[in-house]
C-alpha cells in the first residue's frame, strides 16, 4: 500500500481521494488548523497540523520514511515551489504532484522537483475542445472509463518469467478469452515508446514490458493475476 | 372579371415557391446584411458607379464615342432595374390585394379598386421618399436628355455609394447622433453668419462698394471669414469692418472647434460599434465558429487549443481587463455580456455558430448564459463549466448538452497519473490524436452493407481495425452482457461475434487514420451502390 501526503484543502483533493483506490492507497492530510481538521477528519481521512514550512515536521508526517506520493493542492504558487523543493530534499525518490495556478510556475515548480504539474484550467480547456470536436469519443470515455463505470484502463507490467515473455501480441486473443481490448503494449527498453495492438508489426513481449488494456476491473484483475503467476 | 383574374394572380403569387424563392434571391441580393451575395454585388455597384462618374468627368471635355454612350446606357439601365427591384422589394403588393378582399368578402361589402391603388401607392411613393430612394432616382434621371440641365445632379451617383459603403452609412449615422448639436451649431452659425453680413455691409458697402457691391458679397466675405479660409478677395477697410472681421474670426474659431469636438467624441462613441461591426463582418465570412463567453484561465487554453486546430471563434467577455487580453492576442473580441439576447443573436447563434462555451468563472453567470443561448437557438451545442459540483445538475437543466467542472477533471488525471501512468498517456494521446492510432466513432446506417452484419462478419482484425464497442439505443441489443448505461443509451463493450448490427448504432473503433478513413469510404460506397439498386 502507498502512501500519499495530501497538502493543502480544496475541491480537488477530496475528489482526488475519492477516486483513489482506498485498498491500494492511504492517505495524510495536511491542514493548516483544527477547524480545517476537524472538517477533513469528518470526511474520514487522517489529518494532521504541520507548519509545512518546517523541515522537521515534514520528516514527522513519514516524507522521507513511509510516504510514497506527495500533492501540492495549495492554491498558491509560492507555496508549492515551497513545499516541493523542502519535499524533494529530504527524498529524492518522492513522487511530487503539483498543482499550478499561474501557468509561468509550472517550470519552477518542475525546476524545483515535481514529477507532474497539473494546470486544472488547461486540464479543462483541452478537455472542452475534445467535447466540442469529438463529441461521441468523449462522452463514450467519459461516461465509461474516466466516469464511475466499471470499465478501466490497465497497465500490467510483464515480469521477467511470466506466462507472457516471449509471447506474440496476435497470440494474445485478449478479447475473446478474458473480456479486455489490449490498445497496445509499451516497449519500455526503447523509450516508453507505444506499439498499437492492431495491423501493425508482430510484437514479441519481453520482460519488463506494459500492456495497455480497457475493461472491466474483475477481468483486469483475473487477468493481471494470470500474468503475475510465474 | 379583371378583379377575380387579378385576385387568383395574388393568390397564385402567395402560394408560388418560384416567386417566393425569386423574392428572396434578389432580398438577399439587394437588401439582405447577411446574405454574402449582396457584399459581392455591393463590390460590383461600386466599381460601376465609380465608373459612370468617371465617364461623366471624361465628357466635359471629350465627345462622347458610341460605345462609351452605349456603356453609359447600359450603366443607366442597370441603376433603373436596381431602383425598380428596390421598389419590388419594398413591400408585397399582392398581400394588400389579398387583404383587401378578405376584408371585403368579410364585411359582404363590393372590393374597391380604388383604395386598393391608393394602398398600394402610397407605399411605394413611401419607398421612393426614402433618402436613399432619392438619391437613387436623382443619380439616374439627369440622364434623359430633356432634363440636361439636370445633368450635375448626375453626381449624386456618388452618393449611391451610401448603400453599398458600410462606413459610409456609420458616418451618417453619427451625423445623425449629433443631430441636437450640429443644429443648435447651425443656428448659432447662422446667426454668426447673419451678423457678420448685415455688420459688413453696414461698414464697407459705403466706402468700399467695388468689393463690398451687394449683400450676397457680404455674405460670401462673412463665410469665407467665418471658416478661417480667408481667401482675400474681400478686405474690409474701415476700422469697423476690420473690427467685425476681428469678432468674426475669433468666434469662428470656436465654432471650428465645437464642430470637431461634436464629431470626435460622436466617432468616438461609435468606435466600439465600428470594431464590432468589423467582427461581425468577419464572423459571417465563416462556415462555422465557435462562440466563447468569458476569457478567464479556461476560455484561454480553449481559445489556444481552438487556435492550434485552426478553427474559428469568437470570444465574448463583460471584463474590460480580459477583452484587452484577448485583442492583444490577436482574437475576434466582443466586449458586452454575453447573457444578453442581442449580442448572442449579433454574434451568430442562429445562423453559423457551432456551438457555445460558457467558461466564465462564475456559476450563476455560466447558467444564465446556457438558459439563454438554449432560449436563442433550440438546437446548438452548449458545453458550460461548472465550478461547484452542486451546480452541474442547474446547468443540465438550463439546456447544457456537457458540463465541464476543471477540478474534478483535474483530479482524474491526477488519480489516474498516480495509478497508471502509462495507460492514462496512452489513452490521452490516442484521444487527442497525438499518435497514428486514432479512435472514431462510425454510424451503421439503414442502406449500409453492415446493417444486419455480425461482427465476426464484418472481420475488423482483416481490416487492421479494433472494435472497442457498439453504442445503441436499440432494445434489441438488451440482452448483451458488458453494457453500460450512457445518457440515453447504452455502451456496449467488446461486443460477442455474433452481436448484430443494426441501424443507428455507432461503432467505436481503434485503428490507423488511414485504415479508418478507407472503411469509412467503403461503407459510404456501399450507401451509394444500394441507393441506385433502389
Amino acid at each position: 500500500m502507498k502512501r500519499i501526503a495530501v497538502f493543502g484543502y480544496s475541491i480537488m483533493s477530496l475528489e482526488v481521494m475519492s477516486r483513489l483506490n482506498e485498498d491500494l492507497y492511504s492517505f495524510v492530510f495536511i491542514v493548516k488548523d483544527e477547524s480545517e481538521a476537524d472538517w477533513v477528519a469528518e470526511q474520514g481521512f487522517e489529518t494532521k497540523i504541520i507548519d509545512f514550512r518546517n523541515d522537521e515536521a515534514l520528516k514527522s508526517i513519514g516524507i522521507g520514511d513511509d510516504v510514497d506520493i506527495v500533492f501540492c493542492f495549495y492554491p498558491r504558487d509560492s507555496d508549492n515551489v515551497f513545499l516541493t523543493i523542502s519535499a524533494r530534499a529530504i527524498d529524492k525518490a518522492l513522487t511530487i504532484v503539483a498543482i499550478v495556478d499561474d501557468p509561468d510556475a509550472a517550470e519552477k515548480l518542475m525546476a524545483a522537483g515535481a514529477n507532474k504539474i497539473i494546470d486544472p484550467y488547461e486540464i479543462c480547456g483541452r478537455k472542452t475542445h475534445d467535447m466540442l470536436v469529438r463529441p461521441d469519443i468523449t462522452n463514450v470515455l467519459d461516461d465509461t472509463v474516466f466516469g464511475r463505470h466499471d470499465l478501466h484502463i490497465a497497465q500490467i507490467e510483464i515480469h521477467k518469467g511470466s506466462s507472457l515473455e516471449n509471447t506474440k501480441t496476435s497470440e494474445l486473443k485478449m478479447d475473446g478469452k478474458y473480456n479486455l481490448i489490449l490498445i497496445g503494449v509499451v516497449d519500455r527498453i526503447s523509450g516508453e515508446t507505444l506499439h498499437f495492438a492492431v495491423g501493425e508489426q508482430e510484437y514479441i513481449l519481453n520482460a519488463g514490458d506494459v500492456l495497455v488494456v480497457l475493461g472491466p476491473s474483475r477481468e483486469i484483475r483475473s487477468f493481471k493475476e494470470e500474468v503475475e503467476a510465474v | 372579371m379583371l378583379t377575380r383574374l387579378i385576385i387568383y394572380v395574388a393568390c397564385f403569387l402567395k402560394t408560388s415557391p418560384y416567386y417566393k424563392n425569386t423574392k428572396r434571391f434578389f432580398y438577399d441580393l439587394l437588401e439582405n446584411p447577411d446574405s454574402r451575395i449582396k457584399s459581392r454585388f455591393d463590390v460590383v455597384m461600386i466599381c460601376l458607379v465609380l465608373f459612370s462618374v468617371f465617364l461623366l468627368i471624361y465628357e466635359v471635355d471629350t465627345q462622347l464615342t458610341r460605345i462609351d454612350v452605349l456603356i453609359e446606357r447600359v450603366l443607366i439601365t442597370l441603376f433603373i432595374i436596381e431602383y425598380l427591384l428596390r421598389a419590388w422589394l419594398y413591400n408585397d403588393v399582392h398581400k394588400i390585394i389579398l387583404a383587401h378582399h378578405e376584408k371585403a368578402s368579410y364585411l359582404n361589402s363590393p372590393f374597391r379598386w380604388g383604395e386598393v391603388i391608393r394602398l398600394i401607392l402610397s407605399k411605394k411613393i413611401e419607398y421612393m421618399l426614402a433618402p436613399l430612394a432619392v438619391i437613387d432616382l436623382l443619380a439616374i434621371l439627369p440622364s434623359y436628355r430633356p432634363l440636361g440641365m439636370l445633368r450635375v445632379l448626375l453626381i449624386f451617383r456618388l452618393f449611391k455609394l451610401f448603400r453599398y459603403f458600410k462606413s459610409l452609412k456609420l458616418f451618417a449615422e453619427v451625423l445623425d447622433s449629433k443631430r441636437f448639436e450640429l443644429y443648435t451649431l447651425a443656428v448659432f452659425l447662422g446667426f454668426l453668419i447673419f451678423i457678420g453680413s448685415t455688420g459688413i455691409y453696414f461698414f464697407e458697402h459705403s466706402v468700399n462698394g467695388k468689393q463690398v457691391g451687394s449683400l450676397f458679397d457680404a455674405v460670401y466675405w462673412s463665410i469665407v471669414t467665418v471658416s478661417s479660409v480667408g481667401y482675400g478677395d474681400i478686405a474690409p477697410q474701415t476700422t469697423g469692418g476690420r473690427l467685425v472681421a476681428m469678432a468674426l474670426i475669433l468666434t469662428g474659431l470656436v465654432v471650428i472647434s465645437f464642430f470637431i469636438s461634436i464629431i470626435v467624441s460622436a466617432v468616438n462613441d461609435r468606435m466600439h460599434g465600428l470594431r464590432e461591426n468589423s467582427i461581425y463582418a468577419e464572423l459571417k465570412r465563416y462556415e462555422s465558429f465557435v462562440i466563447i463567453c468569458g476569457f478567464g484561465r479556461v476560455g484561454r487554453h480553449i481559445a489556444l487549443q481552438l487556435q492550434k486546430h485552426q478553427q474559428h471563434f469568437v470570444v465574448i467577455d463583460n471584463k474590460e481587463v480580459n477583452a484587452l487580453k484577448a485583442r492583444r492576442l490577436g482574437y475576434l473580441v466582443i466586449h458586452a455580456d454575453a447573457s444578453k439576447n442581442d449580442v448572442l443573436i449579433n454574434v451568430g447563434i442562429n445562423n453559423r455558430a457551432a456551438a457555445v462555451l460558457c467558461t466564465t468563472g462564475d456559476d450563476v453567470v455560466n447558467v444564465y448564459i446556457t438558459l439563454t443561448s438554449r432560449y436563442l437557438n433550440p438546437a446548438i451545442r452548449i458545453i458550460s463549466r461548472a465550478n461547484s459540483q452542486d451546480n452541474v445538475k442547474k446547468l443540465y437543466q438550463a439546456g447544457a448538452d456537457n458540463v465541464i467542472q476543471p477540478f474534478e477533471i483535474a483530479a482524474m488525471a491526477v488519480a489516474e497519473y498516480i495509478g497508471q501512468p502509462v495507460a492514462f498517456e496512452a489513452i490521452l494521446g490516442i484521444i487527442r490524436e497525438e499518435k497514428q492510432f486514432i479512435m472514431e466513432t462510425l454510424p451503421v446506417h439503414s442502406d449500409s452493407v453492415i446493417d444486419g452484419m455480425n461482427i465476426a462478419e464484418v472481420d475488423f482484425e482483416r481490416r487492421k481495425l479494433m472494435l472497442v464497442g457498439v453504442v445503441s439505443a436499440n432494445p434489441v441489443h438488451r440482452k448483451h452482457k458488458n453494457s453500460y448505461k450512457l445518457k440515453n443509451q447504452h455502451f456496449y463493450f467488446n461486443p460477442e461475434p455474433y452481436f448484430v448490427l443494426r441501424a443507428g448504432d455507432l461503432l467505436v473503433v481503434l485503428g490507423r487514420e488511414v485504415g479508418i478513413a478507407y472503411f469509412r469510404e467503403q461503407l459510404e460506397k456501399s450507401r451509394y451502390k444500394s441507393g441506385r439498386r433502389r
